[in-house]
Parts: C-alpha cells; structure tokens; sequence
C-alpha cells in the first residue's frame, strides 16, 4: 500500500464523538515483525529515537518534549503539513534492550479507529546475521459499546493498525534491505 | 487446576498446576474474559461478552452444560458461596445481574454505578460489591434485600475488586490513578491508598501481602497489607491481567494476555520459578483458581 492510500484509508471513517476512556469489551492484540539485513544497533540508531518517527512514510513530523525519558510525549503529523495529529506518550525505554513501549493519547477515531491503544517496538539480532524488527500493539475498537459499526468495529481496528505497522517496516525493509 | 479464559482463542484452558500442562481446551466463544470457579469446584462460571453469555463448566465433564443469555455487556462473574446464585456485572447498563446457575433465570436485576466491572461476594455472603469503574467507586449490595446499601469513592477507574478472607477489607485495582484502594467494607470507607505501577488491573491477596497486576509496567506490584507499604516488584509476561494466589499460599498464578502465558511466582523469594503456556490472550478476570 503506497503512502497516499494509507492515508485514505486512514481519513476515510467518518468522524463520531466518543466518551472518553470507555471501550468495547475485548482487547485485541497484533505482532508484525520485519527481518533486515543491518545489524540492530544500525536499525535501532534510525529508529530509537521516540522524538523521531521519520522512518515512517505515513508520519510527515514528530514534535514532543521529554526525549527519551518517560513521560516524553510527541505529537506525529500524518501525510503533510497541517493533516491529522496523534498525541502519544512514552512509558518505557530502554537503550540496552533496544526498546520503547508508548500509548496513544488522543487521536480522532477518523484518523485511527482504536481506543486505548499501546504499542511496543523492539529490534533484536536475528539468527544468521541481520536484525527483527517487531512491532505490537495493544488496542480497543473505535466503538466503545455493543454492536460496532462496521468501520469502527474490530476487523476495522485491527486492518487500520496491521496498515500503520506494515507501511513502517515495509519502509525499514526498503532502507535495510531485507535479510537473507 | 486453574481454568484460564482465552479471550482471542474463544476457550478456556484447563491447566494443571503442578506441572503446567493443558489438561483440557475448552470450547466458549464470545470472547470469554471474566470467570469463577464456585463453592466447592463443582461448577465453573465463564462470561463471554460478546455472546452476551454465561457459561456454566461442569468439573466432572470439563465441558459447557449450559449457556445462559443475559442482555446488555456481561463482563465480570462471582458466585455467591451457597452456589445458587452468580452476580454478573452489566457493563453498558450500569446494573448486577443476579442469576440463578440451575435454571439460568435472572432473580434480580440490582442498579450500580456506570461501567461495572470487577464483583466480589464476602465469604459470608452478605454482600456483593462491584467496581464502578466510570463512576470511579465501589457498590455495595446488601444480598438479602437485594438493594445497594452504600457506594465508596475510590480511586479513578476501579478495575477489579477482592476481598480479603475475613471479609473486612476489599481492595480495588485504579486504571486511571495507578493506585490500589483500602475499603473498609463494614463502615464503607476507604482506609488506605497504595501507589502501584502504569495500569493496574486487579489485586490478589495472599500471606499478609497484596500482589497487583500492572498491565502497562509487565510487572506485580507487591505491598504489606497492615503497613500498606510497598514490599517489592516482579516482571512477569507482557499485559499481566488475572492473578491469584494457591491454597497453600506458597504461589502466585498470573495471565499474561500479551505473551500466552502464565507467570508462576514463589511468594517467599517473590520470583518467577515457571511460565505455563495458555491459549491466545488470556484475561482470566477472577476467581480462576480450583483447589484440589
């Protein structure tokens, strides 16, 4: 999926107003993962900065406060100047392990169809040279009660995350080339 | 045994504990999160919110003899310990339901605050308390008349409840705070406050200590329940969500709803001695545990 479609796909759900902190009963979980041929501490110098999410095609800037430490916060621009925003906060970090686990704070449901959304990145040295990037995210649907519609229902929230995570180490596959 | 819903994997997960394997995969669907295993093991209580339904395990067949439909979000699941009746909360209609297991009917229907998540019955019977988690307080119901007789304040976004064998405290886990609140159930205060980590979702008690699952931080908080004090922390699976303790008061059983797993911990030394496999996302949200 090139980048504009993402972004259309992530713009075409229409707006609806929700309760704050209230969501639908099940959690969902997904795990992507990209195999690359740089070694970790390459992926990781591109990609461990929370304050820097310019590896994504999606993510036009990132602007935040804090660094790396926990509690820094960033807010992405999607696509270009002036397009939709994602406000997110940083919850662990750690250099050594090479990974940084944050939540989204607020995001328009049209933008992302989740609630309660966190995430994790980790990059690990992969078995015969090269590194895993993985990517997992824990998440509501957009609809916090019974009977979702259907762009706001799981299958929604789950195609529009596994979209983000894909075009993200799509791109990282591009730049690293893909591990053999 | 521990019976351990797996909210992706649509069943529950016989486990046994002393040696970690799936006895038996039990079949529920509707995404199962919450569960209580009743009055002398006989019966094992299974909410599936998405089907909007109770299911009733039987302990000599480890199969579903029954499927009880209650309308409106059924979440979290006790049983009163005469074992006819199971208090379910209603999520989106801010109410307890009261079911009868035998018949599957719905004996009362009791008002609550909004969002109810987590319910616990005291040892005695006398009282049922939910968490209000977006009225951010406790309820208690008087279980004779029927009738909510007092709410608690408490922390942000109460999560899960449990209340201690004697029946005098109860302990809720707060989401939006990241803190544990003390209730003094006769005088229907709060005692106390224990500063936990990122997104605690229940407590477990055991041997004069409370253990917190922190589902941000993958970690148990574990705090002194006299001094209120913290006692330490143990890193366990991604998403820590169900915890309770054995019998014996040796062990510590926590669901990791990220890593498919099971954390075992020693009490004593407050370490992870084993990690069981389960099914795709176990919550395990109560009363998971049967005793031998």
């Amino acid at each position: 999926m090139n980048r504009r479609a993402i972004i259309g796909a992530l713009m075409a759900l229409p707006m609806i107003s929700l309760p704050a902190l209230a969501h639908g009963p099940s959690r969902q979980k997904i795990t992507l993962t990209a195999e690359v041929a740089a070694p970790p501490e390459e992926v990781w110098a591109a990609i461990g900065n929370f304050q820097d999410m310019s590896w994504h095609p999606v993510v036009f800037s990132t602007e935040g406060v804090g660094g790396n430490d926990i509690n820094a916060t960033r807010v992405l621009t999607l696509g270009k100047e002036g397009g939709p925003t994602i406000d997110e906060l940083l919850y662990k970090y750690s250099a050594e392990k090479m990974s940084y686990s944050y939540r989204i704070e607020k995001v328009d449901v049209k933008v992302l169809p989740v609630t309660n959304y966190s995430s994790h990145l980790t990059v690990k040295p992969r078995d015969g040279g090269g590194s895993i990037v993985e990517w997992r995210g824990a998440f509501y649907r957009g609809y916090p009660n019974n009977d979702p519609p259907e762009e706001l229902n799981d299958e929604a929230a789950i195609a529009a995350v596994t979209s983000v995570y894909k075009a993200g180490l799509d791109a990282l596959t591009e730049r690293f080339g893909a591990a053999n | 045994m521990a019976f351990v819903t797996n909210q992706s994997s649509n069943d529950v997960s016989v486990i046994d504990l002393d040696n970690g394997k799936t006895l038996k995969t039990i079949p529920v669907g509707g995404k199962p999160a919450a569960v209580a295993v009743g009055p002398k093991g006989a019966h094992i209580y299974v909410v599936s919110p998405d089907s909007k339904t109770l299911s009733v395990i039987g302990r000599d067949t480890l199969t579903v003899t029954k499927r009880i439909t209650l309308e409106g979000g059924p979440f979290g699941v006790a049983v009163h310990p005469d074992g006819r009746r199971v208090y379910v909360t209603d999520w989106y209609n801010a109410r307890v339901f009261e079911v009868a297991p035998d018949t599957g009917q719905v004996l009362r229907i009791i008002k609550v605050g909004d969002s109810p998540a987590g319910i616990a019955v005291t040892p005695d019977g006398s009282r049922v308390l939910s968490a209000d988690r977006d009225s951010d307080q406790v309820s208690v119901i008087d279980t004779d008349s029927g009738e909510r007789i007092a709410t608690v304040p408490v922390g942000e976004r109460p999560f899960g409840v449990t209340i201690d064998t004697t029946g005098t405290r109860a302990y809720t886990a707060n989401v939006g705070t990241n803190t544990v609140s003390v209730i003094d159930i006769a005088n229907a205060r709060v005692i106390g406050q224990v500063k936990v980590q990122e997104r605690p979702y229940v407590v477990a008690l055991t041997g004069g200590r409370g253990f917190v699952t922190n589902q941000y931080a993958d970690t148990v908080s574990v705090f002194d329940l006299e001094t209120l004090q913290p006692v330490g922390t143990i890193e366990v699976g991604e998403y820590p969500e169900g915890i309770i303790p054995s019998t014996d008061e040796r062990r510590i059983y926590v669901a990791n709803w990220f890593s498919n797993t099971l954390s075992v911990i020693d009490t004593q030394t407050l370490q992870v001695t084993a990690e069981y496999e389960t099914g795709d996302g176990p919550r395990a949200f109560g009363a998971f545990l049967l005793a031998d």
